[in-house]
């Protein structure tokens, strides 16, 4: 599954030890997720979606 | 709010890092060996002693990490982890030296109050893991599952055919945890935590 994680936290200039305190998942977690090394669960996903104000199938596709 | 930056360690400083701990680990290994060697110690013990000084290093990154890159989130994994590590690692050497130092039945007892505790601690870290983590943790415990369940068959039917020798439950359980130790390697690498 492809996201545009990266690209939504750098136009908000955030690092991803910002966006992952947000999440309140792991600094790691976040860097997995950019890299594709790891899918996000559903609740994730919206907590992602709500962080950024975005619609998830905005930020995740396959 | 938002200060903190991602830019990663220069290349020259992580080939240090990968060759200073490269050196320290062939000195902890030949440590290690001599030290197998002067006490003339059965195979069993020698694996528990390199999984204990295994571990114990382990705790020791884990706590270097924690302490030159601190994470808020996800509170209290980092010190759950090092606690873990350095009790399993005790568990390892008790049964080894605490004969030294107490009768069989006290070593006994303490290894199985350090079980409880590490136990209690494990379980500590599984709620307050976030959900890679855990997934990490559980790929982990299948990895190793079925790596030692094959294994294990394997050499129980070679030993019910008189191929090879019996192995004490000691040299299992060290066997059991480089496994584990090496599925935990594996199951951290492919989501990128090296």
């Amino acid at each position: 599954m492809n996201n545009r994680l990266k690209v939504l936290r750098a136009e908000r200039n955030w690092s991803q030890a910002d966006l992952a305190d947000q999440l309140g998942v792991s600094r790691q977690t976040v860097n997995a997720l950019e890299t594709g090394r790891y899918d996000p669960s559903l609740p994730l996903a919206f907590r992602i979606a709500r962080v950024f104000e975005q619609p998830i199938e905005s930020i995740f596709s396959e | 709010m938002f200060t903190r930056s991602d830019t990663p360690p220069p290349l020259a400083l992580k080939i240090l890092g990968i060759v200073a701990l490269a050196g320290f680990g062939a000195a902890t290994g030949a440590a290690v060996a001599s030290l197998a060697a002067s006490q003339a110690m059965a195979w069993s013990d020698e694996v528990a002693l390199v999984m204990a000084v295994g571990l114990l290093g382990m705790a020791i990154a884990s706590a270097v990490v924690m302490a030159t890159r601190p994470a808020s989130v996800p509170k209290g994994c980092g010190l759950l982890q090092i606690a873990t590590l350095l009790l399993a690692s005790a568990m390892f050497l008790l049964p080894i030296y605490g004969g030294q130092f107490a009768t069989a039945d006290v070593i006994f007892g303490a290894v199985i109050v350090l079980l409880v505790i590490q136990t209690v601690t494990n379980v500590m870290l599984w709620n307050k893991a976030d959900e890679m983590l855990r997934r990490i943790m559980a790929e982990t415990g299948a990895m190793a599952f079925f790596a030692c369940q094959g294994a294990l068959f394997v050499y129980a039917a070679a030993e019910r055919l008189d191929l090879v020798g019996p192995v004490s439950s000691w040299g299992l359980i060290g066997i059991t945890m480089g496994v584990y130790l090496c599925a935990s390697c594996i199951a951290a690498a492919r989501r990128g935590i090296h």
